[in-house]
């Protein structure tokens, strides 16, 4: 099995330990992972402001850097952008039938982390540990358009010491929308707080989902407002407890944060 | 003012200006936990024997805070509404002159009783008392069990102000004259010819919830509904 | 048009309706008027309420149907079909409504409904009007003209919630919750006002006054103007699906109806309702069937007594034939339900008030700037993060949060959404096709972000990361991307 990664823009560029995350669970179920290097975005920023045309543009890179890759899927560890590719492409192009063509394989090769491991490998437990009480954020995207809902939470009920709890109002949005956080920011902020409440009510010491854009949303809000809640990638803590202080890997990976390497 | 010619050609050539764009079609939802999504597990269809059908109505009638009663004939059924107005202490019940209502017999009790009787179709100032009227008295085409609706039809004897103006309204049925579900009635009239002026499924008291959202009953039409089914 | 003058006493009106509910009155932006909303406590508790109520009990109802999902693509199909074929279905309806002894008038826009109508007002002398509620005669202010051109002329909303926001002389939040604003407190200051002595805030006495007063209106009425939820082209039929029983007052007690309707508000067939009845009552709020399901063909019958002499059908187009024949057509299936207001997480938190037009809510962020073009709406589309939910709880299957999508993209196309956003992704676009630009751009990003950073975070930025940073911390440019990791070897 060889997969090619997908690694969202912000994931690289802000949460590159989310991409580490998945490489090693993928490897550790003897996955061969490729991650071909000239990729950059799927395009889904321009394309949620309405900009259609400078959404093909760069989605027609993405195309070139995918459609020659040699791979039996195309694995991403962020909903949302897995949406823009597999569900949005055809749309993005449908007036343009050669980039359609082209983007239909790649399209149809596209598959959110969680949905691989458990509907194309078959995995449930992963062996990994992290001990803590959390409640798991379903991204939109993924909900609606993937119908990804029980496949984070098979994986996560198998981690050792994970006590996974439920919250109100699970299916609200966070407020995140993309640009819309930062053009709309009390209305998308106010949404954010609606979670954080419900957060709050269940005493989860830890936050889980699939969208790095989402915890960004309710990782900056939980931060500002006080919170320690910790906040995670699924690929995270399906990585988690493997080295003596894998954990504390990961947390360095997070501290690292300054600008500086190291 | 546009006239009809005018206005149907604009919507025509609107409507042919989108010639040539991709058509759009529906897409189902795929979330797990939507009604809407196709393979989600579905609850069994409802499948009455007609001897089901006057508890389900009951029970459904009840829920919306009606009254309902069986009775074995038509007589129980005028000795029901002869003790309801005497209860409320009534001085005047309007009541449609249709064939079924005029079979209940309840002029005479009600008169004997201390109640006037308004017969709509009858007398002439039946329209002007209904406004007045304690108790309005019906007769239905028919009740449907799914939702505890009366389906009531208008006609020269059959006045839509005697199920809505009085506080308290009854209305009496024949338990043969109970269907199953709400698109059973329709299939009926789709396929009956004309229409009449009105055809009502009346459901229950009328409610409103507009004031900090707590319930209201009979704010503007019948706050108390009694249904009859006969035997 | 001439105005009139009364022949007989002024009855006491008990308000005079001069709002206006277009988005052309909305002042500041969406944003803007949504900060003030945040701050309403009650507010916020109301719409919760509403939301946890209505739309708990729609996927309770709809659960219970063992072909829910196959409704939903028969209810897109049928309404997929009237509007591909809407003129002959409008001239099937208007046929079907004059052989039932009714008038059609078509109305090319507000002012052409509204001329018909007061011509009516002016030959029947009318000096009350009853009404039950109709978006469609919210979205051409029908009261507030019809009043200017008739002093004297008294027209109640008789929709309890309407009616209690029309004394006020306030706006709708909600389609079909209107006054889920206000508290008891409030309405009894209203009423008491109207009264012209104190009426006590509790329920009971709160709703005997609104029934011996409106009771009054509605038989003095001479003309009652409703909507309607369907228009049945094969025979002429309105269907109106109400609870508290107005609609039926409005509709058979005065010797004058008029309906406006929508004119994409059709249906084909009789048949046609068993999808939609069994869809419309449960989406909007859980119920089963609405207390009143009332079908109205024409007026009353010879030798009826009740009912009205004369029917009148006003089928309006306003705005609604520009959007026949473009990708945003599926807008025109609407029942008018509510459900998409009841997921919304963005009117969850403001309300109804904010989008500043008759319609709110995610539909309302649609059909706005297609009815009214987006120049004059042009926030709406952008007030909303595509989480999908009002496309997920539609019975029809509209794809509001793609329609949402489209609007933003004509709004780039017709050069409204700023020079500078479009220069942004102009940018972006070419950074994100050249992987060089890309890596150069981070680069320096890592160097303009580090006088911001604190303690591992960015907490003040300018802007436009300052819209973000005013509420939430974000995370800086790691300075080693997920590429360098992975040359680096993972």
């Amino acid at each position: 099995m060889r997969v090619a990664l997908f690694i969202p823009c912000y994931v690289d560029l802000l949460a590159p330990e989310v991409g580490v995350s998945t490489v090693r669970v993928l490897r550790r179920l003897g996955v061969e992972v490729v991650y071909p290097e000239g990729q950059t975005c799927c395009g889904q920023p321009a394309f949620n402001s309405g900009f259609f045309e400078d959404t093909r543009t760069v989605a027609r890179h993405f195309l070139d850097v995918f459609a020659r890759e040699r791979c039996d899927y195309i694995v991403c560890p962020s909903g949302s952008c897995a949406t823009m590719v597999a569900h949005y492409y055809p749309f993005v192009f449908r007036r343009y039938p050669h980039d359609a063509r082209r983007a239909a394989p790649v399209s149809g090769r596209v598959r959110e982390l969680s949905d691989f491991l458990v509907n194309v490998l078959g995995a449930a437990d992963l062996g990994a540990s992290y001990t803590g009480k959390a409640v798991f954020h379903t991204g939109c995207h993924q909900r609606r358009e993937l119908g990804l809902f029980e496949e984070p939470r098979t994986l996560l009920r198998h981690v050792r010491g994970l006590e996974l709890v439920e919250w109100e109002n699970d299916a609200l949005c966070c407020g995140f929308g993309g640009t819309f956080s930062v053009k709309m920011p009390d209305v998308s902020t106010a949404m954010a707080d609606e979670k954080v409440r419900a957060l709050e009510a269940t005493g989860a010491d830890t936050l889980i989902s699939c969208d790095s854009s989402c915890l960004m949303q309710l990782g900056g809000r939980l931060t500002r407002t006080g919170h320690p809640t910790r906040v995670l990638h699924l690929a995270q803590v399906l990585d988690a407890g493997f080295e003596p202080d894998s954990d504390e890997n990961n947390q360095d990976d997070q501290d690292d944060q300054d600008g500086t390497k190291g | 003012m546009a006239d009809r010619e005018q206005f149907l050609a604009h919507v025509r050539e609107r409507i042919q200006s989108g010639g040539a764009r991709p058509h759009e079609h529906y897409q189902p939802t795929v979330a797990p936990d939507s009604v809407w999504t196709p393979n989600r597990p579905r609850p069994s269809a409802w499948e009455p024997s007609p001897g089901e059908l006057p508890e389900r109505f009951l029970a459904e009638l009840r829920a919306l805070g009606g009254t309902g009663a069986r009775v074995s004939d038509t007589a129980a059924a005028r000795d029901y509404i002869v003790e309801l107005a005497r209860q409320k202490g009534a001085t005047l019940l309007v009541r449609w002159g249709d064939e079924p209502t005029e079979a209940l017999g309840v002029d005479a009790p009600l008169s004997a009783a201390g109640t006037r009787v308004a017969v709509w179709g009858r007398d002439a100032d039946a329209r002007d008392l209904t406004a007045t009227a304690d108790i309005g008295l019906s007769s239905a085409e028919c009740a449907v069990a799914e939702t505890g609706s009366l389906v009531l039809v208008t006609s020269a004897e059959r006045g839509r102000a005697v199920t809505l103006l009085p506080p308290a309204y009854v209305a009496v049925v024949p338990s043969a004259r109970l269907v199953p579900r709400v698109t059973d009635v329709i299939a009926h009239y789709a396929q009956a010819g004309p229409l009449p002026a009105s055809l009502c499924f009346h459901t229950g008291p009328s409610r409103s919830a507009d004031i900090e959202q707590s319930l209201a009953i009979g704010v503007h039409a019948p706050g108390e509904i009694h249904v009859l089914l006969v035997e | 048009m001439a105005r009139m003058t009364t022949t007989k006493p002024a009855r006491q009106r008990d308000a005079i309706d001069t709002r206006h509910t277009g988005p052309e009155h909305a002042g500041g932006d969406f944003n803007a008027r949504g900060r003030e909303a945040l701050k309403d406590e009650f507010l916020h508790d109301s719409l919760a309420l509403a939301q946890a109520r209505l739309s708990g009990s729609r996927t309770t109802t709809l659960a219970t149907l063992p072909d829910a999902p196959e409704l939903r693509a028969r209810a897109y199909a049928i309404k997929q079909d009237v509007i591909a074929h809407l003129d002959t279905y409008l001239e099937r309806l208007a046929d079907a409504v004059e052989r039932a002894g009714g008038h059609v008038h078509f109305a090319s826009d507000g002012a052409d409904a509204i001329e018909y109508i007061s011509g009516i007002v002016a030959r029947r002398d009318a000096r009350t009007i009853v009404k039950s509620k109709s978006m469609a005669t919210e979205e051409i202010e029908l009261n507030h003209r019809l009043e200017e051109l008739h002093p004297g002329l008294e027209i109640v909303e008789t929709d309890l919630g309407e009616w209690i926001i029309q004394l006020r002389g306030e706006p709708p939040s909600h389609i079909i919750a209107p006054a889920v604003h206000l508290n008891r407190f409030q309405v009894a200051e209203t009423f008491s006002q109207v009264a012209g002595e104190p009426v006590s805030p509790d329920l009971e006495a709160l709703l005997q006054f609104a029934r011996r007063r409106l009771r009054q209106k509605f038989l003095a009425a001479e003309i009652g103007i409703s909507g309607a939820n369907f228009a049945i082209a094969e025979t002429g039929t309105i269907v109106m699906v109400t609870n508290e029983g107005n609609g039926r007052l409005v509709t058979s007690l005065p010797p004058v109806h008029i309906a406006v309707v929508g004119m994409e508000k059709l249906l084909p067939r009789v048949a046609d309702l068993s999808v939609f009845l069994q869809l419309l009552a449960r989406s909007g709020t859980g119920q089963k069937l609405t207390v009143f399901t009332n079908l109205i063909t024409g007026p009353r019958r010879p030798g009826e007594s009740d009912g009205p002499e004369e029917f009148h059908l006003v089928l309006l187009d306003n705005g609604r034939s520009q959007i026949l024949g473009t990708e945003f057509d599926e807008a025109l299936y609407c029942i008018r339900c509510g459900a998409c207001l009841n997921v919304c997480p963005v009117y969850r938190q403001v309300g109804g008030h904010v989008y500043g037009s008759t319609y709110s809510g995610p539909i309302g962020a649609v059909i706005t700037p297609l009815l009214k073009g987006d120049a004059v709406a042009k926030d709406l589309p952008n007030a909303s993060s595509l989480c999908g939910a009002c496309w997920e709880a539609c019975p029809v299957g509209i794809p509001l949060h793609d329609l949402l999508l489209k609007l933003r993209n004509r709004e780039t196309r017709e050069g409204l959404a700023g020079r500078d956003q479009a220069l942004l992704f102009a940018g972006f676009a070419q950074a994100m096709a050249h992987p060089t630009v890309y890596r150069l751009g981070a680069a320096a990003g890592r160097i303009a972000q580090a006088p911001f950073i604190a303690a591992g975070s960015i907490r003040r930025a300018p802007r436009p990361a300052g819209r973000w940073t005013g509420t939430r911390d974000l995370p800086p440019i790691a300075g080693a991307s997920f590429r360098d990791r992975w040359k680096e070897g993972i």
